[in-house]
């Protein structure tokens, strides 16, 4: 994986509040809601958007436009899902973290 | 549920959405909008409208930063080196933070005209903003649960557009027989009441007579035992208080066991059964609750009952259904003729708006409104176009700078961003200081008048205010940055650089300039008739009373209605009064006592009277005089001799009370010096209305203090009449102690108890202190308008100088050419002199008849005002000739210095 395809710490936080999510929840506020509660992360709408681009860039993730309804003032949602190459990020990224903490001479995350 | 009618609150504000929607990048603004919208909607079910708004702005500014940084990220491309070469940025706000740093660095330069430019700005911006921040303040709800579903019931009398409150036996009906609201209360206004308790003895506290619902509606519980409950309005039950979490604390020494304990509260011994949390003060200001007895005297303190029906909307129910079923309930069981009826319109308003009486349309609505936002966003402009002038001067030096950038590749989108970024830069810092001044002032000024004021207002600066700020600075931003900086670029690059090494800008003011010039010209002399007449109302008020004032306490004595109606009586309340008088002569140290309706130095009611040799009819000429009713030992206690004829006599306060005593200022200009022993006058009548009695003069003194401020001196007369014990339960005590007289204050508010427990004694303070509202309104309209005054001169001033000195310098070349053809240098300088006096002597003309105006429509009547509009055209007409002197001699000087020879040699 070149350095390009690496993930930022925010976007692994993204990544696995996206895959706690299905469906048609699995869409920008419900993302921020889980970082919020999950991670401690409160952040903007548009900064998760912001990173689900750049992941969506980077091939770990698809969307699509979900139905649009009056509540939401006729706009669609954007549905995302993550793809194998995401899963895939996730898990070297968490490897490379458990060499780095071995190295440190600390017990690795169980 | 869509809703498209606008059933309120599901929609996420419009203005928050727009400009979110400018900020967002179109790729996810869709998903975001709705992402957003949803949420609302959600929070608005679940918390209510207001707290979804909340939530809705936080996320706007949550999302502003980020937001940008997208945007300027994508634009000048992440890790892309820099060349020479300008970018061009294409479509988008054209704002990089190489801007913000320039204009911060803009700041440091030319202090003194950066001074003039934010502080105009920052007096601009906040009073553009002032209209919308007073009616959003005036349409907040009360903040509590749903604060919005709160509306209040009333009648308008729309022939005279004037609010009417229902009666008593109107809020019975409606609360039983409305089905829209989920619960109705009524509340009493404006009282207070007599509380003995162990700390602090007896003082008046504010309270209110409410009904039990009024705390189901607001959803507030008690800190310590209950609220009151319906059984608490029956006739027949227990006396019982809800008492304020700050009485608890200081009156009652913060006891924990006060539920139970007994009080006396206006005369009444009542059980404490309930503590309300802290920051609770419903209506007002109010630490009491007492129950609303319905057909029972109360305990009501005050000269006017006044009291509110309010309710909270049944789910799902808008505020018009309610009004629908109001005017069908109020048709069948409303009181008064059928006329009245027609003209008594029954509404359902917002609870600020039926708060105060506003119509309901709101503020917004009114003429005197549109009138306001009007005057504040000229106000705003003509800081604006001030500015604009003195930075398109500058820019105007920056001519070579900006050639060069465009040499190198600049566009001319590029350069013009930069302008409006430095532009903005000045703006933004402006706002926040004109904001951050403006809350010190307004919350420090209002802070005065809180007793006055809703505890719920937050007169301060809001989230919604700075943004309306910011706004406000970026609008600002565009007319002087972007229209002097699409004149400063309008040339082609070859003669920008021409005119960059011929030290010359190239830019001409055109004829903007001498309009712009004039009418600085014009405002300065108006503000400086603005400041004349302002400077009057800060005279010392004609007077004859000296220091004696600085000796008397000043106390209102009131004496609330009594549950036994024989109490209530004339020949009761004056025995009470009698006996407090009594008592405070035979205190040790008190030299004289007496009673008025109103004090020397309290603004005095005025009143029309015509005279007894003037003619009855139309042509009457009514003269107006401030009038106040004083016991005999009034003028005696204030050592104010009399004049001509005798003082009040005990005669004179039986059946007959024809005499009046006037002062010397009413003998010198209503009667013209003539005797006034043996006149007779009467109040003048409107229309159809049968003429009242005639009163004799028996009686000259001084002309004491009838009036706080210098605004009016028509109110200097004065009309004395008799006041007789027992005719109203509220007057005023004036009482010679001496030295410090406010130490004086606990004994007389104990010595008063102890005459009658419910009786009360408001406000004593030092006679010389006595502070009406309306000097407070003037003091502080006088210092806002001074400090606004004299910023606009100053503003017109510097724009004046800047413009004409410019002017005058881009025609030096001109100037050093004419020399070399031989012209002689007082020909010159009256050539260059010329245009500027033509731009002062219009700009004097066009101030001259609006400063006119201006004294015409403020002064009142009685006032001449050819002396201080003379002073006014002299002192502001001279002032600018000066400064447009100043502005020409400097340049002028300097260009005639110049060798001809080096000015013929700069380059054509």
């Amino acid at each position: 994986m070149g350095r390009g395809d690496q993930l930022a710490a925010f976007e692994q936080l993204v990544l696995l509040a996206l895959l706690s999510l299905e469906g048609d929840e699995a869409y920008g506020m419900n993302l921020r809601r889980v970082l919020r509660d999950e991670a401690g992360r409160d952040v903007s709408v548009p900064t998760v958007y912001s990173a689900l681009d750049r992941l969506e860039a980077k091939g770990f993730v698809t969307s699509r436009l979900g139905q649009a309804t009056n509540e939401r003032g006729g706009r669609a949602k954007k549905l995302f899902r993550v793809e194998p190459a995401g899963v895939q990020a996730l898990q070297e990224g968490r490897l490379t973290l458990e060499a780095m903490w071995k190295l440190g001479g600390l017990a690795g995350p169980s | 549920m869509a809703d498209s009618s606008g059933v309120s609150g599901t929609q996420p504000p419009k203005r928050a959405e727009a400009i979110l929607s400018r900020l967002l990048p179109e790729r996810d603004r869709g998903p975001i909008l709705g992402d957003l919208a949803q949420e609302y909607a959600a929070i608005a079910r679940s918390h209510g409208v207001e707290a979804a708004r909340s939530w809705y702005w936080h996320q706007l500014t949550l999302s502003v930063l980020p937001a940008m940084r997208r945007r300027l990220g994508r634009r000048h491309g992440r890790g892309s080196k820099g060349t020479l070469h300008e970018r061009n940025p294409g479509s988008g706000l054209g704002v990089s933070w190489l801007d913000v740093k320039l204009g911060l660095r803009m700041l440091v330069k030319q202090p003194a005209l950066n001074l003039v430019v934010v502080c105009a700005l920052a007096i601009g911006i906040p009073i553009g903003l002032y209209p919308d921040h007073l009616v959003r303040l005036l349409e907040a709800p009360l903040p509590v649960s749903e604060g919005d579903r709160i509306q209040v019931l009333r009648y308008y009398d729309v022939e005279n557009s004037r609010a009417g409150l229902p009666t008593l036996d109107d809020f019975a009906h409606w609360r039983d027989e409305m089905t829209t609201f989920q619960a109705i209360a009524a509340t009493t206004l404006g009282n207070s009441y007599n509380v003995i308790s162990d700390v602090g003895g007896a003082a008046p506290v504010l309270g209110a007579e409410v009904t039990a619902s009024m705390f189901d509606i607001l959803r507030i519980g008690p800190e310590l035992g209950r609220t009151l409950i319906p059984a608490d309005e029956v006739a027949s039950g227990a006396d019982v208080v809800v008492i304020g979490y700050d009485l608890w604390q200081a009156r009652l020494a913060g006891d924990p066991e006060v539920v139970g304990r007994v009080i006396r509260v206006g005369g009444v011994l009542r059980t404490v059964v309930g503590v309300m949390p802290q920051d609770f003060y419903y209506p007002y200001r109010d630490q009491l609750w007492l129950p609303l007895r319905l057909g029972e005297v109360t305990l009501a303190q005050g000269r006017q009952r006044t009291h509110v029906v309010f309710g909270r909307l049944s789910d799902g129910v808008s505020a018009e259904e309610a009004e629908t079923e109001l005017v069908t309930v109020a048709g069948r069981t409303g009181s008064g003729d059928s006329e009245s009826m027609a003209r008594l319109q029954p509404q359902v308003v917002g609870f600020m708006t039926g708060l105060i009486g506003e119509d309901k349309a709101g503020m917004r609505a009114n003429p005197e409104f549109f009138m306001m936002k009007s005057l504040a966003m000229l106000v705003l402009i003509i800081a604006c176009g001030n500015v604009g002038m003195l930075i398109f001067a500058r820019t105007a030096a920056r001519t070579s700078e900006l050639a060069m950038r465009t040499a190198l590749g600049a566009s001319r989108t590029r350069i013009i961003a930069q302008l409006f970024t430095e532009a903005l830069v000045f703006a933004v810092l402006a706002a926040g200081i004109g904001l951050g001044v403006g809350d010190l002032v307004v919350v420090n000024s209002i802070g005065a008048l809180t007793e006055l004021m809703p505890y719920w207002l937050d007169v301060g600066v809001t989230v919604r205010t700075v943004i309306w700020g910011l706004s406000l600075a970026v609008f600002s931003a565009a007319v002087v940055g972007v229209v002097p900086a699409l004149k400063a670029t309008g040339k082609s690059v070859h003669r920008n650089i021409q005119r960059a090494q011929s030290g010359r800008s190239g830019l001409r003011f055109g004829g903007v300039s001498s309009v712009l010039i004039a009418a600085d010209v014009a405002f300065a002399v108006a503000s400086v008739g603005a400041a004349v007449v302002l400077s009057s109302a800060l005279t010392d008020v004609e007077d004859t009373m000296g220091t004696l004032p600085e000796q008397f306490l000043s106390a209102e004595l009131i004496i609330p209605p009594s549950p036994v109606a024989e109490d209530n009586t004339p020949a009761r309340i004056a025995v009470i009064q009698e006996e407090v008088i009594r008592r405070l002569e035979a205190e040790p140290g008190i030299r004289g006592v007496t009673m008025a309706s109103l004090l020397p130095g309290m603004d005095h009611r005025g009143q029309r009277i015509v005279l007894d040799e003037e003619p009855i009819g139309q042509d009457v000429r009514a003269h107006r005089v401030a009038v106040a009713r004083v016991d005999p030992a009034f003028f005696g206690t204030f050592e104010q001799p009399i004049l001509a004829g005798r003082g009040f006599d005990s005669g004179d306060l039986g059946e007959d009370r024809s005499a009046v005593i006037v002062n010397a200022h009413f003998v010198e200009h209503v009667l013209e010096g003539r005797n006034p022993i043996g006149r007779r006058l009467r109040y003048a009548t409107r229309g159809e209305e049968a003429p009242g009695p005639w009163y004799e003069v028996v009686g000259v003194v001084e002309t004491l203090g009838t009036i706080i401020t210098n605004t009016d001196p028509a109110m200097y007369q004065a009309v004395y009449h008799a006041l007789a014990l027992g005719e109203t339960p509220s007057l005023y005590l004036g009482i010679h102690v001496g030295d410090d007289p406010e130490s004086f204050a606990p004994r007389l508010r104990t010595l008063t108890s102890e005459v009658h427990t419910a009786a009360m004694i408001s406000n004593p303070v030092r006679l010389s202190d006595v502070v009406s509202f309306t000097r407070m309104g003037t003091m502080i309209m006088v210092l806002v308008s001074g400090t606004l005054i004299g910023i606009m001169i100053a503003l017109s001033i510097s724009g004046t100088y800047a413009l004409m000195s410019f002017t005058v310098s881009e025609r030096t070349r001109e100037i050093g050419i004419r020399t070399a053809l031989g012209a002689h240098r007082i020909s010159i300088g009256f050539t260059v002199a010329k245009r500027a006096i033509a731009q002062l002597a219009v700009g004097i003309l066009i101030g001259m008849p609006v400063a006119w105006v201006f004294f015409e429509e403020t002064q009142p009547s009685e006032i001449p005002t050819q002396s201080p509009y003379l002073l006014t055209v002299l002192v502001g007409g001279g002032l600018m000739i000066l400064i447009g002197v100043l502005a020409c001699t400097a340049p002028t000087l300097r260009a005639l210095r110049i060798e001809p020879t080096e000015a013929l040699r700069e380059g054509v």
